[in-house]
């Protein structure tokens, strides 16, 4: 029998420690998320949110989840009850498979037992490609929940998801590409390196294109994440609460939790792709570490993201496939030749 | 989205292509977002002090000597819609009233009660208004139902405070029940 020498064993455990670490940061950012957002939305109508329990509401969430934990889990009389209860995992796996390929930061040094460690699972050499393709997965556990909901809001919800994924995540993979044209690269890690250097490297500032790339992912994340102003699939003015109507208790729990999780691996591709990953925006002498740019920058598109859902109103069906169809690929078409142009 | 007069309007689109009404839009959330807020923190720290115009509870009033106002006539009796009102009146000239007739028995049911206003309206001596007091909740029906020595007693909020404030207010909690008291002296406008 073949005895393993000790690095690959510490290689192996290492793995093992930083997947663990990661889906328990995953796990439980929903929590801090839902109360920053009721925050947000208090504060941007002069209202207060969250107040009552805990200073300032900090133990909202809590509440909350001990409220989810505790409720009765109903699953409608003639719903498909497999593909019901495993809708919520369908759409809640993809969302953390996304965080495999994603770097945080460059490699540091483990201090006690003297290794270096890269700050992300997996560098795939095709790491954007892998992530468009598994974020894509996640529209399955929403199909599928509302089909299997045997609510006509549901499945309208489910309908109406559908046919949003055909409209964005064209453009959204040409702004993928854009970028990959930028950095040579589809490896996140290289993308990242390539926007090294100052401000002026990072791939929004390569005009006149990288604004419009830029412009075209965020609109195509927000569809991509369903939230306002393209919730469409759970339009809680024309359609109860869309797909998740019929859920309650933990399924519910876990679309929420798929959701906050997409938002922020949308707020992480989008400071990865554009804004310079992990790189300081301006040369500071103070010795602050690259995660904790990354860590703000990825702060800053999470409120964005926030702050557009109190600000927008809600599109229509025909104007978000108008705006998919019509605008952003028509657009990302020209732009992908006038960036085909710039790096010959 | 297409021009009815047919060709396209450049600067519209160059607004479009530069998302200035969504950036005016960003720019007012903003705003909001970091204004203050208008809630009041009631009853943690602020509590309302209606106009004297508002309807609470009833008061039974004295005159300056200290002498009950009620003539026990029930007129109130009779204008009350909901009969929430009940006066049994009694003979006293021993100076407790302005008058000899008083009211043995003044209470009013403030379950049934709809704050209109008629009794005091109906009252020939002014004895009855309806005050500022509106914090109505309470555990039992013991308190739905107010005699006449709660209501003669003086009122929480002055009449010489013309109202229309938040004032500074403690929260209290024992066992008899919560009370929000506030404090007149610390006192500001609305914010809007």
């Amino acid at each position: 029998m073949m005895i393993p020498d000790i690095s690959t064993v510490l290689e192996v455990v290492l793995i093992a420690v930083k997947v663990v670490v990661v889906t328990m940061i995953l796990f439980g950012l929903p929590l801090p998320l839902t109360w920053l957002e009721r925050k947000v939305a208090g504060h941007i109508q002069v209202r207060l949110g969250p107040w009552r329990v805990g200073p300032h509401g900090l133990l909202q969430p809590f509440a909350d989840m001990i409220k989810l934990l505790m409720k009765e889990d109903i699953v409608p009389d003639r719903a498909d009850k497999f593909l019901f209860t495993i809708a919520p995992l369908l759409a809640m796996v993809p969302a953390f498979a996304v965080f495999v390929a994603i770097p945080f930061g460059e490699n540091i040094m483990l201090p006690v037992i003297n290794k270096e460690v890269s700050l992300y699972i997996a560098d795939m050499n095709v790491g954007i490609l892998y992530i468009l393709a598994i974020s894509g997965l996640g529209i399955y556990g929403i199909i599928l929940g509302g089909w299997a909901s045997n609510s006509k809001y549901s499945l309208i919800g489910g309908l109406r998801s559908s046919a949003q994924m055909i409209s964005y995540e064209i453009s959204i993979s040409f702004a993928a590409i854009g970028v990959v044209m930028l950095s040579n690269s589809l490896s996140l890690v290289e993308i990242v390196k390539s926007q090294g250097g100052s401000l002026l490297h990072w791939n929004f500032f390569y005009l006149p294109v990288g604004p419009v790339w830029c412009a075209i992912f965020i609109i195509g994340s927000l569809a991509e994440i369903n939230r306002i102003p393209f919730d469409l699939p759970e339009d809680e003015g024309t359609l109860g609460a869309g797909f998740h109507t019929e859920y309650s208790g933990m399924k519910f729990a876990l679309f929420m939790l798929a959701e906050y999780v997409a938002m922020v691996s949308v707020s992480v591709l989008t400071v990865i792709l554009f804004f310079g990953g992990w790189n300081s925006p301006l040369p500071v002498p103070l010795p602050i570490p690259p995660i904790f740019w990354f860590v703000a920058k990825v702060v800053f598109f999470i409120y964005f993201f926030m702050w557009v859902r109190f600000t927008l109103p809600r599109y229509r069906y025909d104007q978000l496939m108008t705006i998919g169809w019509k605008i952003l690929i028509p657009v990302s078409l020209v732009t992908i030749l006038i960036t085909g142009f710039m790096r010959i | 989205m297409s021009d009815k007069k047919g060709g396209i309007d450049i600067l519209d689109l160059i607004k479009k292509v530069l998302f200035t009404d969504f950036v005016k839009g960003l720019r007012i959330t903003l705003g909001y977002n970091v204004s203050k807020s208008i809630t009041h923190r009631y009853p943690d720290e602020e509590k309302w002090i209606p106009y004297r115009r508002f309807r609470g509870v009833h008061t039974l009033n004295r005159d300056e000597h200290g002498r009950e106002l009620c003539v026990a006539c029930e007129l109130c009796v009779k204008a009350c819609p909901t009969s929430c009102i009940t006066v049994v009146p009694m003979e006293d000239d021993t100076g407790r009233g302005i008058a000899d007739r008083v009211a043995k028995i003044w209470k009013v049911n403030l379950v049934r009660c709809l704050y209109c206003g008629y009794c005091e309206d109906a009252c020939p001596t002014r004895a009855v208004r309806l005050g500022r007091e509106y914090e109505l909740a309470c555990a039992d029906f013991k308190c739905t139902v107010r005699n006449r020595e709660e209501l003669l007693l003086p009122q929480p909020v002055p009449e010489s405070i013309e109202g229309g404030l938040v004032a500074k207010a403690k929260f209290e909690r024992s066992l008899s029940g919560i009370k929000v008291t506030a404090d007149l002296s610390a006192t500001k406008k609305r914010a809007w």
